[in-house]
């Protein structure tokens, strides 16, 4: 991945993360190689425009926190090897209200006010209007590949609108448990978030809540039973990724999933005409019931 | 109980309305569910690693429909009844019922709490609660499905048609009307019986956390019982205050219950960590030969984050559509809390810093929390943090985090506690060879567990999937489940030590000297058994509950009763 | 302490939540016809209303009281049904009136299976928990989560199911239904339901006393609950002529393919010109412009209000065949017809090697164009 805009971080993380990474998979690989069928560990790479910034945002807190922890574990273990009850040794009598303690408190507040949660905070709250929440408003991508989501127990409708663009007409195209929308290579690292085709989803439910979870585009929103919630993503690479549900919506929650089917842009264009095609042919104008499409929400 | 209470049977041991002996009550209640609980935990387990296949032993005696397989929505009703019953059946009275009722009154110097018959019936309220709560699991359709934190409109007759939905809602209810009475107990009891002299600046940090609870019990519990309340209208009288208005009909608001659960359910967190982080508080203190540490600070962080769980409940809806604006301050909001959390940290690591330790199982105890709230507490910043969270949401990471944070935690605040007070309580002291074998047969299992838990969820794994085989994307994680249920057995098989320890201790273990730990505060000045009435003469306080290693002490005795006054103060260091 | 007050608010709920669910009226009684011996006898749930209505204290113990009450009620509820001398059925029958007692009514010639009310009513339980969320509790397909489902969920009343691999003018057995509802069907809600068989199987024989009378006159039969249907098991596809040679088949499938005509409703896979060749016909086919796309049907027996709801045939190359993984499999839905739907039961109006021939062929279609946009897009451009 090559990105122009966050440099200052992605370069401190780069050797780091190598390291971090290492020491991580090295723990667990001695569980992980026990079991034969050890397929994978973390998630799948990341396929969307902003997915990066969920696994580079992870990796800073891993960071931190780990950093964070280990001065506990050895603040802890100190102590517990050095300071054991024993014969002529005594504790000594302090009780760390002292000005000196104050201060040394109030400092160590302030450091761990700043590098846990102040930077973490800066680093999210741009990802969050750079990507996760920055759903494109009205006009703002006259491209995005819209999508009508409506989940019920237990599976996704999804509408397309078709080759008209238009909801609520008869080439719109139904898919159900399977989502194909075309991938933009260039929205990758690019500093036009809305490059390309981003996918600009409206959620909604029948009956409980789901919440639709795209693993490798790194994104999650629940589909709420009479509300509209809208999410976005921008897959950057052709191939079949996970859909998931991931809140709790009855029995067979488990097998609410289904397949993201990113194709490449000539491939989906082929694809959305000959979908629109067969939706017309199949188009009964009498079975109002099945017209479910609502105006889109920007 | 007391050899002088008199009365008849049924008001001495059964409606007793003396403080020690509906701790005991408290206790004995909490321990029952935690194995039920934890029982049920072994069969979600199972059936992650082994989906399918008949529940060894015990399977066909709960599920002999299936032939002892766990059927999905026997699954469901599995998690949601286990996160239910430890929760709300579990740890609440093993830790706030059992230890409020038995330091409260022990440790301020008082004869009992301010409300005795109010303490009963808080005691025999949550008694029916429960009842109705193990009543749900056996009527038709079957107990709720809806997870613990019963979202609708999944628990509205919408997702869940069954009665035992109702029931659940009621034994919330009926339970959460139990904590609001010991609530007001609580802080009744601690505002106006304390012994003379006990300052709030000398109560012990135990107090100080089972106060906070109190009052967060009394504050958010109303907030669970409306819900609730509103919920079972939905669900029996056909309103519609959480179905909403969609294809079908309707006019109410599913997040409306979500608002409300999580105004309660982000400060139940806090409530059953509070008292945990109180008794450690002592205890590190108590057993490090070492003054706490910064006490008012330790108080104020508690106060702080007492205030801040009110306003930060927002980060479990991170994904449910809330305005960014709000949702960005509910992460600056929660992103706060990690100050007090570190000064609690800072503090206990100081106590014990140049300490004299004593490792012994209550020691061992206070020493994990420390190390498993912080693996905990650390990891709730990734889901503070919505750009993590919004990946992370509904995954394994989550239960990972607050089972280390709110189970673990108060968990082994809850261990420390009856290894610390059992010779009090029993007047027999619990065996040490066995105490330390179940903490290191607890610790290292259950770091295991939840450690792999956070590996899984960051993989992909979200919860409560009956079958995680069923998706292609999370089967290939199916070794991580394999290898948290093996550790997960390990770690239900080794509170059976716990169970045997218990047992044996309370009543053919060696019996106990008056103050085996040598540690100044009131509640081991009274001989066991402890009389009815607690202090044959009131106690007057003069000296803090931490005063350790005073070096005006002399050799052999490095503590003080808080009812003596600390020896001229000319040695004091710092 | 305003919450206290809430108690016996509470204890009131908790009472009405209790009544209000308790599920213990079902009934008794089913009874069956059957032209075959007992072992493959299935269940035929007797006609008259959903479930019958049986009192607590109805004398299920009590063996001596218990079949001529059953007869009563019976021979009370449908009067034209029972003669006096059907009350020795029952009679005679227990104390297998117990679940799945198959006992044999000389008068009418028929078998008789019995299901229990216990039973009736865990499969109830189960059905109104895994099922009703889109069949409904009255098992009408206008559940919450059917709503806008196409095809819309099962109207259990009818008593049709569409791919049981059964031959559709029979009913499916109990081991056709339960293969079905554990296999799912495929681009459908209906998941591969992953609950235990004998769950399954209480589930089922509820949905099967859901199916509303039949008509005696008709022909054929409309539900469990007409006693003179038949009941077939899944068609056998053991024998498979083609295994040594399916290019041969897929080949000779093409054909026959197009000269059944199954592109009246399906596609048809070729242009006018090479359809007439297939066909062995000569510039006969004037083929309409839908030719390649799948026609829209609606002279199915499945109604949804007042309207057939359209019923859209597969394109092969393009659509989820509902149960359609193997060879195997699109043999026996060919060879059994879709019940409720216009495919015909082949099995019988062609023979089996041709059917299977045909299977081979569709099976390759969906292999080789089904996923595979820009093949399948150069395919159809090069026939339209």
């Amino acid at each position: 991945m090559t990105l122009s805009h966050s440099h200052s971080v992605r370069s401190f993380l780069g050797p780091v993360r190598a390291v971090i990474a290492t020491v991580i998979a090295a723990a667990s690989l001695a569980p992980g190689a026990l079991a034969q069928d050890a397929t994978r560990w973390g998630p799948k790479e990341s396929a969307s425009s902003f997915g990066w910034r969920f696994d580079d945002l992870f990796m800073l807190i891993v960071i931190l926190t780990g950093v964070s922890f280990l001065i506990m574990m050895v603040m802890l273990l100190v102590p517990v090897f050095r300071d054991k009850a024993r014969a002529g040794h005594k504790a000594s009598f302090d009780h760390g209200r002292s000005l000196h303690d104050k201060r040394f408190t109030a400092i160590v507040s302030v450091i761990v006010f700043i590098v846990l949660d102040a930077w973490v905070l800066v680093v999210a709250m741009r990802d969050l209007d750079e990507g996760f929440w920055n759903v494109p408003g009205p006009g703002e991508a006259p491209n995005a590949v819209r999508v009508q989501v409506l989940a019920q127990q237990w599976a996704w409708n999804f509408r397309q609108p078709g080759v008209d663009n238009k909801f609520g007409t008869p080439d719109d195209i139904l898919t159900l448990n399977e989502l194909v929308v075309p991938a933009s290579a260039e929205a990758e690292g690019n500093e036009d978030w809305f490059a390309g085709r981003p996918v600009v989803l409206n959620l909604s439910s029948k009956d409980v809540i789901h919440s639709l979870f795209l693993p490798e585009m790194r994104v999650k929103r629940d589909a709420n039973p009479g509300a509209i919630n809208r999410m976005w993503f921008t897959p950057i690479r052709p191939g079949d990724y996970a859909i998931l549900c991931a809140e709790l919506c009855g029995f067979a929650h488990y097998q609410m999933h289904g397949k993201l089917r990113v194709l490449s842009p000539a491939d989906f264009d082929a694809w959305e005409a000959e979908a629109s095609a067969m939706a017309l042919a199949a188009y009964d104008e009498n079975d109002a019931g099945a017209q479910w499409a609502w105006d889109w929400q920007e | 109980m007391s050899g002088e209470h008199k009365g008849g049977f049924l008001s001495t041991y059964v409606f007793s309305k003396d403080h020690k002996y509906i701790a005991k009550q408290f206790l004995w209640f909490g321990l029952i569910w935690l194995l039920i609980g934890g029982v049920m935990a072994m069969m979600i387990r199972w059936q992650l690693a082994n989906p399918g296949e008949a529940f060894p032993l015990l399977g066909k005696l709960f599920f002999p429909r299936t032939g002892g397989v766990i059927d999905p929505d026997a699954y469901n009703m599995l998690f949601s009844m286990h996160g239910t019953i430890m929760i709300f059946l579990g740890l609440t009275p093993a830790l706030i019922g059992a230890w409020g009722n038995w330091c409260i009154p022990l440790m301020i110097g008082a004869p009992d709490m301010i409300f005795p018959l109010l303490n009963t019936l808080s005691f025999w309220t949550v008694v029916i609660g429960g009842a109705v709560g193990a009543y749900s699991l056996f009527v038709p359709l079957g107990a709720l499905e809806a997870g613990w934190t019963g979202y609708p409109t999944l628990s509205t007759t919408v997702g869940t048609p069954g009665s035992g939905e109702t029931l659940w809602a009621i034994a919330v209810f009926i339970i959460g009307a139990s904590s609001i009475m010991g609530g007001i107990n609580y802080i009744t009891t601690v505002v106006r019986l304390r012994a003379p002299g006990m300052t709030w600046g000398k109560l012990p940090l135990t107090i100080w956390g089972l106060f906070f609870t109190a009052v967060l019990n009394v504050l958010f519990l109303p907030v669970i019982g409306s819900a609730m309340l509103l919920l079972i209208f939905d669900r029996v009288y056909g309103t519609q205050f959480y179905v909403p208005a969609t294809l079908t009909s309707g006019g109410g608001d599913p997040i409306l219950y979500q608002h409300l659960f999580w105004i309660f359910g982000h400060p139940e967190v806090y409530i059953l960590i509070l008292p945990a982080w109180g008794i450690v508080s002592d205890l590190l203190s108590f057993f490090a030969r070492k003054p706490a540490f910064g006490y008012r600070a330790t108080v104020g962080a508690m106060l702080a984050v007492t205030v801040l769980s009110a306003v930060v409940y927002g980060h479990h809806m991170f994904t449910t559509g809330l305005s960014p604006m709000l949702g960005e301050s509910f992460m600056l909001l929660t992103m706060i809390i990690s100050v007090p959390g570190e000064i609690l940290f800072f503090n206990w690591l100081h106590t014990i810093w140049k300490g004299s330790l004593r490792l012994n199982s209550a020691m061992l105890f206070s020493l994990g929390v420390i190390f498993v709230f912080g693996l905990g507490g650390l990891t709730g910043l990734f889901l503070a943090t919505i750009a993590t969270d919004i990946f992370l949401h509904d995954t394994y990471f989550v239960v990972g985090h607050f089972h280390l944070t709110m189970a673990a935690s108060a968990l082994f605040g809850a261990f420390a506690g009856i290894y610390f007070w059992v010779p009090k309580m029993y007047g027999r002291l619990m065996d040490e060879r066995l105490g330390k074998l179940h903490f290191w047969c607890t610790i290292i299992p259950l770091t295991t567990v939840f450690c792999t838990m956070f590996v899984s969820g960051w993989s992909g794994m979200p919860r409560r999937y009956a079958d995680p085989t069923s998706s292609p994307y999370v089967a290939e994680l199916q070794y991580l489940n394999e290898i948290t249920t093996i550790a997960a057995f390990i770690l239900g098989a080794a509170q059976l030590i716990f169970a045997f320890n218990f047992i044996k201790s309370c009543f053919w273990g060696k019996k106990a000297p008056d103050n085996p730990w040598e540690v100044g505060t009131l509640d081991w000045i009274p001989a066991y058994p402890v009389p009815h009435g607690n202090f044959a003469t009131t106690p007057t306080v003069v000296t803090g509950p931490h005063e350790f290693s005073h070096p005006a002490l002399g050799p052999d005795r490095d503590w003080i009763s808080q009812t003596e006054a600390l020896p001229e103060t000319e040695g004091k260091t710092a | 302490m305003l919450n206290l007050l809430l108690i016996p608010l509470g204890a009131a709920a908790l009472l009405t939540a209790a009544l209000a669910t308790t599920d213990d009226e079902t009934a008794v009684d089913v009874s069956k016809r059957h032209e075959r011996p007992p072992h493959d006898v299935q269940l035929i749930i007797h006609e008259g209303t959903r479930l019958l209505a049986a009192d607590a204290d109805d004398g299920h113990d009590e063996e001596d009281d218990y079949a001529p009450a059953l007869f009563a009620r019976l021979s009370a509820e449908f009067p034209n049904r029972f003669t006096e001398d059907d009350e020795g059925i029952f009679r005679d029958a227990w104390p297998e009136t117990r679940d799945g007692a198959i006992v044999w009514d000389d008068e009418n010639e028929c078998y008789w299976e019995v299901v229990t009310a216990d039973r009736l009513t865990r499969g109830r339980q189960d059905y109104v928990q895994f099922c009703a969320s889109c069949h409904a509790l009255e098992g009408d397909g206008f559940g919450r989560s059917g709503v806008a489902l196409r095809p819309p969920p099962r109207d259990f009343s009818q008593g049709l199911f569409k791919f049981t691999k059964v031959n559709s003018e029979k009913l499916p057995d109990d081991a056709a239904l339960l293969a079905l509802v554990k296999g799912g069907l495929l681009g459908t809600p209906m998941n591969e339901w992953d609950i235990s068989d004998e769950r399954l199987a209480e589930i089922i024989t509820y949905v099967k006393s859901l199916s509303l009378p039949g008509d005696e006159d008709a022909d054929g039969s409309t539900g469990w609950r007409d006693p003179y249907n038949q009941i077939a098991g899944v068609i056998d596809a053991s024998d498979d002529p083609w295994t040594d040679d399916p290019g041969g088949a897929i080949e000779q499938g093409e054909g026959l393919y197009h000269k059944y005509q199954c592109y009246t409703c399906h596609p048809a896979y070729a242009d006018a010109a090479r359809t007439d060749a297939l066909r062995g016909v000569e510039g006969s086919g004037t083929y309409p412009d839908d030719h390649t796309y799948p026609k829209l049907r609606k002279d199915s027996s499945y109604t949804v209000l007042d309207y057939n709801v359209a019923i859209l045939p597969p394109d092969f190359t393009w659509h989820d065949m509902r149960r359609g993984n193997t060879v195997a499999e699109i043999y026996q839905t060919i060879a059994g017809g879709v019940a409720g739907a216009g495919m015909p039961t082949w099995k019988g109006a062609a023979p089996d090697e041709e059917l299977w021939a045909i299977a081979y062929y569709v099976y390759d279609l969906a292999e080789t164009y089904k996923g595979n946009d820009a093949q399948r897009a150069a395919f159809m451009r090069s026939i339209r």
